[in-house]
């Protein structure tokens, strides 16, 4: 059927002979692809960004002067600076055409992994983990990085490896992907870093299952995870894991949870949200979170802020716009004409999906907590970034949405 | 198109709607959860919120003003620039304190105990309450504070309700002063208190603005001029500190103290220190009529407003050492012997036991001898023969040796306490003593040795073991004056109830009395009297009664007086001279006020006492001082409490 056999697709071919334009958008010059651009999306995301910064100056707010307090007034500064920053990155990485990226992807692969790996011996300790590389006036923090060059290189792996005539692929080359996911996750586990392993892993599962892995091997995974649950708890999570873990129970169940330790955080957080009932007490009044009665307010837990400051219809909107980007870049998914760019965008979706269904499930009192910022919103330099590069990476698989992959991995 | 590929497409887009449809599931769930938290039970939460922020938090009183009769403010609050640091807030205290010393003055002693106090907050989980660095600022200081406060975390610049006598070291004695409450004035105040009290009174004082009485009338009326703390509704932070206020309860409010009025004139207090022209010494001026004390001078004094903030050491220190003894309340705590003004006790004690007439005379040859020794005349070559009123007048050693031998020492001594000697008469200050008034049984308790009769002499020239105050001495005049009127001495005006609320009406003999005035007047008007230059008060007329005397500071040795009496002058070190006493009142044809003046020192009761005296009472007759006070017409119409409640 097809004219060159580099993709699996029918839709593209359908669009480009459809289309007015018989141009290989690939390329076009990088003035035509901004024009191009779907400047909503962008704006969107970066709107997302700045009620993260407002959350930020909120946060920072004195209410007995009436001004920005000595302590935290820095932050929406620093981070209205990232989130700059990020756009204009998410911007450039948007006009790479896919090729690109996924020539690179191996070669990103292959540095993260030497990242992890010296991390693991020459990292810097913070926190009780080591999860920081000192180069020079550099820190880095080669956990965040690996999400996106996981997703590269499984996107790349199957696109190298999925059959030219469209049938499905045998369960070797999924244990292959699994093979690449797993091993920077369990590095990243090893440092150790619980919540990173974990999207990587899901993100990477996600890739695995659109990449058309057989039902009953994706019930069987399911099924041996529920059952794997009570080993993990007993031999793999730490014990402040595993209280973590009583405390969600304890706090589902109803039972009384002591107002200390871990339990604390999540009562705050609970008090917050529901305090700021259906329309919110209004920007820059949320007492409960902006006086220290919620710990992490302007990390992890920023969620509260938001709560209790524009109530139910602040949080669902918030909910809702998310539910909306994501449904936007499964679309810009489904109509990519190459695996790469399906499957890598997948990767990308899956990965910012997951932080915010974990951090909201975590601030909600539905998941333990694990310490996962919200994406975009929560205050912190690497997460943003990484985050703003993921979008990156969707646009690009938008705008180059009918690129002919001309690729078969590394070069 | 080929199946196959066709295929590819529907796999994914089949793959695609069930991860929306599981995505859509989990957007569901995370909804339901807002739904339940922001909607269900949104109220539940609001109030767990409001409990969460919302504290009670202590209010302190406004603690009552002590005013003079007239009204005129002795101990009132005023408004004073502070500042303070939030331990919790700092992160570096030294280096904020740095900052501070260079704005303000702010010594280094006070920095590292400051240091210390912040440690110590921190560690009793105290950190949110504020920390005073500096009180009392300047204009200049509170505004260069003010500039540079919000670049200091933890720094707050602000105007606080503070303690203040206006009056300075006029009143320091009266009044004493009000300090942050020690541990010992909490064990003092709660003493007996439920425990639930206890902690009250625990947290009140712990407020930075609370002060406590330690010393006077401020701690004599504690707890009528401290009133009554409120509670204010206030919003806090998570570690607790008081961010704003809420809206009040009028039933919460704190009470304020009630104002305090005693009975001095501030303006006689004023003239009579400035009279003692620096000179250390007493002075107490009683009006006869209702035992109104009007004037309660002890000078050199303390100045109040340098302890309620605290006292350094070093300052402290030079206060304790000064040979001066600014801290020694004279008047009603300074016990001196009377030497001849207690002269008319004698007399009266020797008329009333009936061992001689008044105009019986003992002829004095300027000593008198007794057993084996000798007891000499303050004037060497005699007063030859003297009557009652002329040894008065003349104040005669020997005549009174004499009436003393024969009224005999228990007689002396409980015609003493009639006049108040011996009694500790505090009318709400501290440091009130009693003297001693001697007889045998003292001695042979204390000592355990018998009386022996030569004692008695001595006590008859008011030397001896014989110890006054100059507020008994003035009492004594008081009951002279009124001729022999019972008199009720009192300092608080309006105010809680002077527990030694004494009346001294011991009965005495107006006739008795009525001679003892005309010798007081003698000393002052007739030919011979010993201070007849101080008699007149220089006001066209009126004059003044009264009576000399001399306090002995040390004996004159027998080989002195064969030497020549040295009695004072440059030959004698200032420490080592005599105090001269004056006990008078005034006018002297109708008592209104008495007076008792004491000159450290002064050497001689005629030269340096009567003056100062005269002049006082000349200055509360000018002035009026004891006129119906301003509290009176309140004391009237307040309603007395109810001993219980009918309904």
């Amino acid at each position: 059927m097809s004219r060159d056999g580099f993709t699996g697709f029918t839709r593209g071919e359908a669009r480009v002979r459809t289309a007015a334009s018989t141009l290989q958008f690939a390329e076009l010059g990088p003035f035509s692809k901004l024009a191009r651009m779907p400047w909503g999306i962008v704006l969107l995301i970066f709107g997302v960004g700045l009620v993260g910064v407002a959350m930020l100056f909120s946060v920072g707010w004195d209410p007995v002067t009436q001004a920005p307090s000595a302590r935290e007034a820095g932050l929406w500064r620093e981070q209205l600076t990232r989130l700059s920053v990020g756009g204009v990155l998410m911007v450039l990485l948007a006009l790479l055409p896919l090729g690109v990226w996924a020539r690179l992807s191996w070669l990103a692969y292959l540095g993260v992994l030497v990242l992890l790996v010296l991390v693991d011996f020459f990292g810097i300790m913070g926190g009780g983990a080591a999860r920081w590389l000192k180069v020079g006036p550099i820190v880095l923090q080669p956990s965040e990085p690996a999400k996106l060059a996981v997703t590269l290189a499984v996107a790349s792996y199957y696109q190298r490896m999925m059959p030219l005539n469209g049938r499905s692929l045998p369960l070797w080359v999924h244990l292959g992907a699994l093979a690449i996911i797993l091993i920077p996750a369990a590095l990243v586990f090893k440092q150790p870093n619980l919540s990173t392993a974990l999207a990587l892993t899901a993100s990477g599962m996600m890739i695995v299952f659109f990449a058309g892995i057989g039902y009953r091997y994706v019930l069987g995974a399911i099924l041996a995870g529920i059952a794997a649950v009570p080993a993990i708890y007993t031999f793999v999570l730490e014990p402040y894991q595993r209280q973590r873990v009583d405390t969600l129970i304890a706090g589902i169940t109803g039972q009384t949870t002591n107002g200390l330790g871990e339990s604390y955080q999540i009562e705050q957080a609970k008090i917050a949200i529901g305090a700021g009932g259906v329309s919110g007490k209004g920007y820059l009044q949320g007492i409960q979170s902006q006086q220290e009665y919620v710990p992490e307010q302007h990390t992890d837990f920023i969620l509260t802020v938001i709560a209790e400051e524009f109530g139910f219809i602040g949080t669902v909107g918030l909910l809702t716009v998310f539910a909306f980007l994501f449904v936007w870049s499964f679309r810009v998914a489904a109509r990519n004409r190459s695996w790469f760019g399906r499957l890598a965008t997948i990767g990308a979706t899956s990965t910012i999906a997951f932080f915010t269904i974990f951090n909201s499930g975590m601030v909600l009192g539905l998941l333990p907590v694990l310490g996962m910022p919200l994406p975009l919103i929560s205050y912190g330099g690497t997460a943003l970034i990484t985050v703003m590069a993921c979008f990156g990476l969707i646009l690009s698989a938008h705008l180059h949405r009918d690129e002919k992959m001309t690729t078969h991995g590394p070069i | 198109m080929s199946r196959k590929t066709k295929n590819a497409d529907e796999m994914f887009d089949r793959r695609m709607f069930m991860a929306a449809g599981v995505g859509g599931i989990v957007w569901a769930t995370l909804v339901g959860r807002l739904f339940q938290l922001q909607f269900l039970e949104a109220e539940r939460y609001q109030d767990l919120a409001e409990a969460n922020h919302v504290k009670l938090v202590m209010a302190p009183p406004e603690r009552g003003q002590i005013l003079d009769r007239f009204g005129r403010p002795l101990a009132s609050q005023r408004q004073a620039g502070r500042v303070s640091v939030i331990p919790e807030q700092m992160k570096d205290p030294e280096a904020v304190l740095n900052r501070i010393s260079n704005l303000i003055d702010l010594p280094d002693t006070r920095r590292e105990r400051l240091i210390e106090e912040i440690r110590n907050a921190r560690r009793r989980n105290a950190a949110f309450l504020p920390v005073i660095v500096a009180q009392e600022l300047t204009f200049e200081e509170f505004s260069r504070m003010q500039v540079h406060a919000v670049e200091m975390a933890g720094v707050d610049v602000q105007m606080a309700s503070t303690r203040s006598y206006p009056r300075g070291r006029d009143f320091g004695h009266v009044l004493g002063y009000v300090a942050r409450a020690s541990a010992e004035d909490l064990d003092r105040l709660t003493e007996g208190l439920v425990p639930e009290d206890r902690r009250i009174y625990q947290e009140m004082f712990r407020h930075p603005d609370m002060r406590t009485g330690r010393q006077g009338m401020e701690r004599f009326a504690e707890d009528w001029l401290r009133g009554r703390p409120g509670r204010r509704r206030v919003v806090a932070n998570a570690h607790g500190r008081p961010l704003w206020e809420l809206e009040q309860d009028p039933k919460q409010a704190a009470v304020p103290g009630k104002d305090l009025y005693i009975t001095i004139d501030a303006e006689l207090q004023r003239t009579a220190i400035d009279r003692f022209e620096g000179e250390s010494g007493a002075a107490v001026v009683i009006d006869i009529e209702n035992g109104d004390v009007l004037a309660m001078v002890s000078t050199p004094a303390f100045d109040p407003n340098g302890f309620v903030n605290g006292i350094s050491g070093a300052d402290y220190a030079v206060l304790r050492d000064d040979p001066r003894a600014p801290l020694y309340p004279r008047a009603h705590g300074g016990v001196y012997p009377p030497g001849s003004t207690f002269k008319m006790v004698v007399a009266t004690a020797a008329l009333e036991a009936g061992v001689i007439k008044p105009e019986d005379h003992v002829r004095c040859p300027g000593h008198y001898r007794f057993g084996n020794r000798t007891w000499h005349c303050w004037k060497r070559g005699g007063h030859g023969a003297m009557n009652m009123h002329n040894a008065i007048k003349q104040s005669c050693d020997v005549y009174f040796y004499e009436i003393a031998r024969r009224a005999g020492v228990r007689k002396i001594a409980e015609v003493s306490r009639k006049f108040g000697f011996g009694h500790t008469w505090v009318l709400g200050m501290t440091g009130a003593r009693g003297g001693l008034v001697p007889d045998p049984d003292w001695k042979q308790r204390v000592r355990n040795e018998p009386w022996f009769e030569g004692e008695t002499l001595n006590f008859g020239i008011g030397q001896g073991q014989l110890g006054t105050t100059p507020l008994q001495l003035a009492l004594m005049t008081a009951r002279i004056a009124a001729t022999g009127a019972p008199i009720r001495p009192r300092m608080i005006g309006l105010g809680p109830n002077d527990e030694d609320d004494a009346l001294l009406d011991e009965p005495l003999d107006p006739a008795i009395m009525e001679r003892m005035k005309a010798g007081m007047y003698g000393v002052t008007s007739e030919g011979g009297g010993t201070a007849t230059r101080s008699g007149d008060l220089g006001l066209g007329g009126p004059r003044l009664a009264g009576k000399t005397g001399t306090a002995q500071v040390r004996r004159i040795t027998a080989e002195e007086r064969a030497r020549g009496v040295v009695r004072g002058g440059d030959a004698i070190a200032r420490e080592l001279r005599d105090h001269a006493l004056f006990v008078a009142y005034a006018p002297a044809d109708n008592p209104k006020y008495a007076i008792s003046v004491i000159v450290e020192h002064g050497e001689g009761g005629s030269r340096t006492a009567a003056p100062v005296a005269r002049d006082i009472l000349a200055a509360a007759i000018r002035m009026n001082s004891g006129r119906t006070p301003t509290y009176a017409q309140r004391a009237a119409t307040t309603p007395e409490p109810e001993a219980g409640d009918p309904a």
